[in-house]
């Protein structure tokens, strides 16, 4: 899976703790399965709703294409349709890059914890935790989430 | 014809100086043509010719068309005019003169014309005075000396005859004699008055034996009237060598010329006759007739000596010609007596050069133009930030002269064609070499067309792209008059791009502005680079962003960046392609990756707008911005609220934009300021314009409108709002009883009365706050007025609650409405109710309606702002006036210097650094470093680089500064610079020491080499631009940035000085007061720190030393009391007050004030101690034996006024507690004067003592400490109204009143003490006050 920089399971803890401001934008607060990631990911909760508990599977990529190679930097509308791409397997997709790293302002001892942040367009995602975790992202990043909630 | 473009050079020539001088009889006569002797006009002949010898006659110029001048024979145009004079049969007084001649009566003998000096005095001041370099003042100031110093003295030095006080005369009660223009001469003083009338009275016996007329002429006052003969001659006699003593100058001026006995009669062409069409005859000029009423009674006078006429009558004649020849100068000459007063008074020559339609302001410094045009303005979004809309049919009559050339003429070949009606075409064409413009509206245009050579000027008329000059009145400040392009249309208004409404302070409810087209190329270029309103994006008063996007742009700008706006693939092309109009018709448009692309691909409005910055791949504008929203809440871009705008490389990745993003206002926050700072104006004007298109199709596309629904307030509101009504009453009720039982507390310097109202309007004030808040919660988020007050565009908060929920407290002067009635406020009310609603509280909102005393209240805050609003616009306008006046020459020089007109330094480094206040990017400092590194972090990724850490940073930025690329930096900036990179350093290496094991870590405070490098010649780069021009005119920009502010202000607003109870004068009155240089100002306040500011026991004892206490205070009684042998006054002292008010005070001191008071005439034997307490009080038998009954008890109201404590200037001093970081410290507010004692006051720190009295600061401290409170004050007042100015202004204009060493105000007498020029005194005040003739070299 080239091109792929994270890759892992979420739970929704808990949405919009702070009361509900935007109709068509819930935010998530979630934790890793496997890597014991914190994640806050905003999204368009009418089309894709999310609720309390759902569990899904969460790439993060730097490229749409399956064989892993850098998109060609514009966009081009017809493009994904014509070729397979890796958004097939997924529900909801978004385009963001990455636009600071930066370490745990909270504690003054040495930690590994990072934390990375992505707009996708005004959508803000960050993804904070061990820094091994976080090892290939860089600022500037482009960046392409993937979701699809699994049910148990 | 335009105007040359080609000058020849070394031609310029500086006017040294202008001489003025007193105009004597003999060249009066040399000028003139003719000796006018005839009062009448006209001839009674048909003709209607001009009498010879007439005031009017023909060889003083000519006045029509037909006939030309008889004495040069030029005609009509040419002739300039020609001066006769008249010889007044009797010498009068030149009313201008007056007091000058009166000064100079003051300073001679009235008998032998010498100066009143001893001759060593004498010889020491002609030494003095001969100097040539002597400057006026110093002259004036040495003339001043040896006036006051003759004044004084009784008996001539020199023929020691007696002489008294000369001075205007004045009306004796009842008498109705003309004492207008008249001089005495007190020979004798009051004392010796009865003595000498005797004997001056019997010297007349005899001859009133033989003429008992005389009787009557005998006036019964010793005083000798000085006629203008006696002066003349006393005049005519003072030695050559005494002249220089009196500052004049013989060669130019002799005193005896201050009389009149003979006057100009000015040129015909000044003073035309107008034929009347109405009525025969014609309507002669006010100076005509007063010339030919002068030589009326001259020939009345010479009657009147030739057939010996009675003295009355032959006084009264002389009394006439007087006046009149004073009313021919002065007509609003002031004093003057009912019966000789003129029927209409008449224009005189001071009322033709004063004044704002006189010489001066009206026709000199200001006037009327051509090529300008005027009408009503509109919006037009469509429109560039540069453009302005011009209708056709202006266009077609403002012209531009274009030189014909070889790339235009077949252009100008095509106007001359279309000719005057159609538009584009020309009006005129003048042919090389011929005088002659030929219009082009008849005749043959092709033939003119074929007939155009190349030189020929055509005056084509305005097409789109010509430079414009833009302006509305009022013009406040440089960007009321800004260029720039025209764009013509077919439409009847003037437009311009809403974002440019600011600067000129323009709205469309009717507006009109003025248009002007500048007629070279010379001139167009000038306006297009210096005035050009791209050039003017920023305004100077603060360096922060004044055209910016407004209202709806606002608004759309707001709604399209919210989080949860999406847009598909038609409307996002749609927005995007709006940007796509005028010169970007067919530039390409990069639309970015959906931010959503599965289930369905979505743009967020975040995307769409940011294409206004970066629209494709070729615009290389890579803004960076990182700033607070207006709703901001916590956690950087992560806010819930989505109110932390950050846009990196021209991409908003977070946040919503509002008015603090966009709108005007702001500096580092704004995405417009930094754009313009970090990629010029050409890119910051187009990503605003391609704003307001996009917003604007935005919002007409989704739709924004308000309605009764948006204002109707829902259950949850109401409830609230109930809620918090009745919690503030039950308050408001409490404090009312607390107060009516006298328990409530007071308030330090407050009596029980006023800290209830001070509490009361806190309580009810906080209800509409809270009103206000509970809106903002439950109104919807699609509520209009909410995203209306949310974004900036329009309306606040309060705004909103006024409209839904409750329109609050109503203030009138900042208290709550005062009583109307008897103990009331209307009468609707009970007496003496101090509830809420009957002092103006309104419960009701505008939705609900008001009841109608709360609609009365409502109206009464209403008319307050009205009339406030009336009154400040006069006074501000005269402010800014006299500011500009007293500032309008300074301008920087070469050597960095602030120079005025006459070339004294009036700073050494213009605001103490030398750079632009414009081009401040960060507080007070040119480069904000937080901001430019983080730009270039961004701008420049450099991302096959290393990063560097700590010390690398370090000894980078330490060899590039040694390398000398900041040689032009001051050193301050060079230190901070390296201080900043320090604190980058330690931040690189505490992230290193935290996580730098992992890869990652590169990512995080990365800075390579070349960053660093690029960062430091940034900064280099913004430092050097921001270095001030030399020729700058700092001076008027500094006058117009203080003036303009002043306008916005609201008149009367008090602040607090630390105590609630002490109020200070603000805003326009206070700036007023300062720079007046007021002597004494309303609210004088000294601020005093105490030797131990932790202990409040000691500040107390230091405040009884200082506050006022009088015996009255502190005293439990003082009575008569009558035995049979003594009265006397007895006086308790109340010795637990004195301990309480920690007082340093016994009787023995207060015996001590006793005695000192003289107005008291006690001896030290009349007061005794009787104890520690009781005084008594033993006014003196003996002297007031018959009536000691009275003196008693006068004594007995004036003792309690004694002032025992402290000092008698100070009315209150107050304790002001102050608590900061957990230590609460003491200091003293003083109300009152006398800074020099509070500062010697034992206790009181004097180094930390000031006062806002800018006088007393001046005469305590000097004027350095003089100019430091000059601009503090100001700076206060700007502040709490919430107004930044630059503090260089603020230095240059305290700079200016104290550059003379002295504190000069703002005002007439100041600032002809700052300034020496006549011409620019004249131009700013009364010029009739200004006397240039005797005084000026």
């Amino acid at each position: 899976m080239a091109g792929v920089l994270f890759e892992d399971i979420f739970n929704v803890k808990d949405i919009d703790p702070e009361g509900k401001k935007f109709d068509r934008v819930s935010r998530l607060h979630c934790e890793s399965e496997s890597f014991k990631m914190d994640l806050i990911l905003d999204i368009n909760s009418w089309l894709y709703p999310m609720e309390l508990g759902d569990k899904f599977r969460l790439v993060l990529a730097t490229t749409l294409r399956e064989d892993g190679y850098p998109d060609s930097g514009d966009w081009n509308p017809q493009g994904l349709e014509t070729e397979g791409s890796r958004a097939d397997s997924f529900e909801y997709v978004m385009s963001g890059k990455v636009y600071r790293i930066e370490g745990d302002e909270a504690s003054l001892e040495p930690s590994s914890r990072l934390a990375a942040y992505v707009s996708f367009g005004g959508l803000l995602m960050r993804l904070q935790g061990d820094a091994n975790n976080l090892h290939s992202f860089e600022v500037d990043q482009q960046m392409y989430l993937l979701m699809k909630k699994i049910f148990m | 014809m335009p105007k040359e473009q080609y000058r020849e050079t070394d031609v310029t020539r500086q006017i040294s100086h202008l001489s003025f001088g007193v105009e004597s009889s003999e060249s009066m006569q040399q000028q003139s043509h003719i000796h006018v002797v005839a009062k009448n006009l006209y001839n009674q002949d048909i003709g209607r010719t001009p009498v010879p010898y007439g005031v009017l006659d023909k060889r003083l110029g000519t006045n029509s068309k037909d006939s030309p001048c008889q004495t040069c024979g030029k005609n009509i145009s040419e002739c300039v005019g020609h001066f006769g004079y008249i010889d007044l049969e009797l010498p009068v007084f030149h009313v201008g003169y007056f007091r000058s001649i009166i000064t100079l009566l003051q300073s001679i003998c009235k008998k032998c014309s010498h100066v009143l000096l001893e001759d060593i005095d004498k010889a020491q001041y002609r030494f003095r005075l001969t100097n040539p370099n002597l400057n006026y003042m110093t002259k004036k100031t040495i003339r001043k000396k040896i006036n006051d110093k003759c004044k004084k003295i009784t008996k001539c030095p020199h023929c020691k005859a007696r002489n008294g006080f000369v001075k205007k005369m004045t009306a004796a009660k009842g008498s109705t004699n003309n004492t207008i223009l008249k001089i005495v001469h007190e020979i004798f003083n009051e004392k010796d008055k009865e003595k000498l009338m005797e004997k001056l009275s019997n010297r007349f016996n005899s001859a009133i034996e033989n003429n008992p007329e005389i009787q009557s002429a005998l006036s019964n006052s010793v005083n000798e009237i000085l006629t203008p003969i006696d002066v003349l001659k006393i005049f005519e006699r003072i030695p050559e060598s005494d002249i220089p003593l009196l500052a004049m100058d013989c060669d130019k001026s002799h005193p005896k010329d201050l009389i009149f006995t003979r006057i100009l009669v000015p040129p015909v062409s000044i003073r035309p006759s107008v034929v009347s069409d109405i009525k025969a005859g014609t309507n002669e000029d006010d100076l005509t007739m007063k010339q030919s009423e002068i030589i009326f009674i001259n020939d009345v006078i010479k009657k009147h000596k030739l057939s010996g006429a009675s003295v009355n009558m032959y006084q009264e004649g002389w009394d006439f010609l007087q006046l009149q020849t004073a009313l021919y100068i002065n007509s609003e000459l002031s004093g003057v007596p009912m019966n000789m007063m003129p029927k209409k008074p008449g224009r005189g020559l001071v009322q033709r050069l004063k004044g704002k339609q006189g010489r001066f302001r009206g026709n000199l410094s200001g006037k009327r133009v051509d090529f300008s045009s005027r009408t009503v303005i509109s919006p037009d979004p469509n429109l560039e930030i540069d453009q302005v809309g011009v209708p056709v049919q202006i266009a077609k009559i403002l012209t531009f002269p274009e030189r014909v050339i070889r790339a235009n003429i077949g252009l100008m070949r095509q106007l001359i064609i279309n000719g005057p009606d159609k538009w584009p075409g020309a009006n005129y064409v003048q042919q090389k070499g011929s005088a002659f413009k030929k219009y082009l509206k008849y005749g043959s245009r092709e033939k003119l067309a074929q007939e155009l050579k190349l030189g020929d000027i055509v005056e084509r008329h305005l097409y789109d792209n010509d430079v414009v000059l833009f302006n509305r009145q009022p013009s406040l400040h440089k960007l009321s008059i800004m260029a720039h392009r025209a764009k013509i249309h077919y439409h009847r208004t003037f437009r311009f791009n809403e974002c440019v409404c600011n600067p000129y302070n323009a709205d469309f409810d009717g507006d009109e502005m003025n248009l002007h087209l500048p007629q070279t190329e010379e001139a167009k270029a000038e306006a297009l680079i210096l005035m050009g309103n791209k050039s003017n994006l920023v305004t100077p008063r603060n360096g922060e962003l004044l055209i910016a996007a407004t209202q709806d742009f606002l608004t759309g700008a707001y709604l399209l960046t919210k989080k949860d706006t999406f847009l598909d693939i038609s409307r996002a092309s749609q927005l995007a392609a709006t940007l796509l109009a005028g010169k970007d018709a067919n530039i390409n448009i990069d639309l970015p990756e959906p931010c959503i692309i599965k289930p369905r691909k979505l743009w967020s409005g975040k995307q769409i707008l940011s294409l206004i910055f970066k629209p494709n791949k070729s615009v290389g504008v890579l803004a960076n911005l990182e700033a607070k929203g207006k709703a901001y809440t916590k956690n950087r871009e992560m806010c819930v609220k989505d109110s932390y705008v950050l846009i990196r490389n021209s991409q908003l990745l977070a946040g919503t934009l509002d008015k603090g993003h966009l709108g005007s206002g702001g500096k580092g926050g704004n995405i417009f300021y930094v754009i313009l700072r970090d990629f010029g104006q050409e890119f910051a004007i187009k990503s605003m314009w391609r704003l307001a298109r996009m917003t604007s199709s935005y919002l007409m596309n989704s739709g924004f409108s308000i309605g009764i629904g948006d204002v109707t307030p829902g259950e949850g509101l109401i409830r609230r709002k109930n809620a918090l009504l009745t919690s503030g009453y039950q308050k408001c009720e409490e404090y009312i009883k607390q107060m009516s039982q006298g328990k409530l507390q007071c308030q330090p310097g407050f009596s029980a009365e006023e800290t209830l109202e001070a509490i009361m309007l806190k309580e009810l004030s906080v209800i509409r706050e809270h009103a206000g808040q509970a809106c903002v919660a439950e109104l919807p988020q699609t509520n209009s007025p909410l995203i209306m007050a949310l974004s900036g565009s329009k309306g606040s908060f309060i705004n909103i609650s006024q409209m839904i929920a409750c329109v609050g407290q109503q203030a009138l002067n900042g208290k709550r409405v005062p009583d109307g009635f008897n103990d009331r406020s209307l009468p609707h009310f009970q007496h003496y109710s101090k509830t809420p609603d009957a002092k103006g509280f309104v419960e009701n909102s505008f939705y609900s309606g008001l009841t109608p005393t709360e609609f009365f209240f409502h109206t009464m805050g209403g008319r307050e702002g009205l009339v406030d609003t009336a009154v400040k616009t006069a006074e501000t306008g005269y402010m800014q006036r006299r500011l500009v006046k007293s500032l309008e020459d300074l301008v920087v020089h070469y050597d960095a210097s602030v120079r005025n007109a006459e070339g004294d330094i009036v700073q050494l480094t213009y605001g103490g650094d030398g750079l632009d206040p414009a081009d401040m990017e960060g507080k007070d400092c040119p480069v904000d470093l937080e901001r430019v590194l983080a730009h270039v972090r961004a701008k420049c990724p450099y991302r096959n680089e290393v990063p560097l850490n700590g010390d690398q940073i370090k000894r980078a930025t330490k060899a590039f500064l040694d390398t000398g690329a900041l040689t032009e930096c001051s050193e301050d900036f060079r230190q901070e610079l390296s201080k900043f990179m320090d604190q980058v350093a330690k931040r690189v290496n505490q992230v290193l020491k935290r996580f730098g094991y992992f890869s990652v870590v590169k990512e995080i405070e990365r800075l390579t080499c070349s960053q660093l490098v690029t960062f430091l010649e940034t900064c280099n780069l913004k430092y050097v631009r921001s270095i001030i021009e030399p020729g700058t005119a700092v001076g008027a920009l500094a006058a117009q940035s203080i003036g303009e502010p002043g306008t916005q202000m609201t008149l009367k607003t008090f602040h607090f000085a630390g105590v609630a109870s002490m109020n200070i004068t603000q805003g326009v009155p206070r700036i007023k007061e300062i720079i007046n240089a007021a002597r004494s100002i309303s609210t004088p306040i000294i601020n005093a720190s105490l030797v131990d500011d932790s202990d409040p026991k000691f500040a107390r004892e230091v405040k009884g030393r200082i506050e006022r206490t009088t015996l009255g205070e502190i005293s439990t009684y003082i009575d008569d009391v009558y035995t049979k042998t003594d009265t006397f006054l007895l006086v308790q002292l109340d010795y637990e007050r004195i301990k309480l008010l920690k007082l340093e005070v016994n009787v023995n001191t207060v015996v001590h004030s006793i005695l000192t008071t003289s107005k008291l005439k006690l001896k030290p034997g009349d007061v005794v101690v009787q104890s520690d307490t009781i005084i008594t009080i033993h006014p003196n038998k003996s002297q007031n034996s018959r009536r000691l009954n009275f003196v008693l008890s006068e004594l007995k109201d004036q003792l309690p006024n004694v002032v025992v404590k402290g000092l008698p200037t100070v009315n209150r001093a107050v304790i002001a507690r102050e608590d900061r970081g957990g230590k609460t410290t003491y200091h003293l507010c003083v109300e009152g004067n006398n800074l020099r004692e509070v500062m010697a006051t034992y206790g009181v720190d004097g180094r930390k003592t000031f006062s806002n009295n800018i006088m007393e600061v001046y005469q305590t401290l000097g004027i350095e400490a003089a100019r430091q409170t000059i601009m503090s004050e100001i700076k206060q007042v700007m502040e709490n109204h919430g107004m930044s100015v630059d503090y260089r202004h603020i230095m240059l204009l305290a700079a200016q009143m104290t550059h003379t060493g002295e504190v000069l105000g703002i005002t007439r007498q100041g600032l002809s003490k700052m300034k020496q020029s006549v011409l620019n005194l004249a131009s700013v005040s009364d010029s009739s006050q200004l006397n240039p003739s005797i005084e000026i070299k």
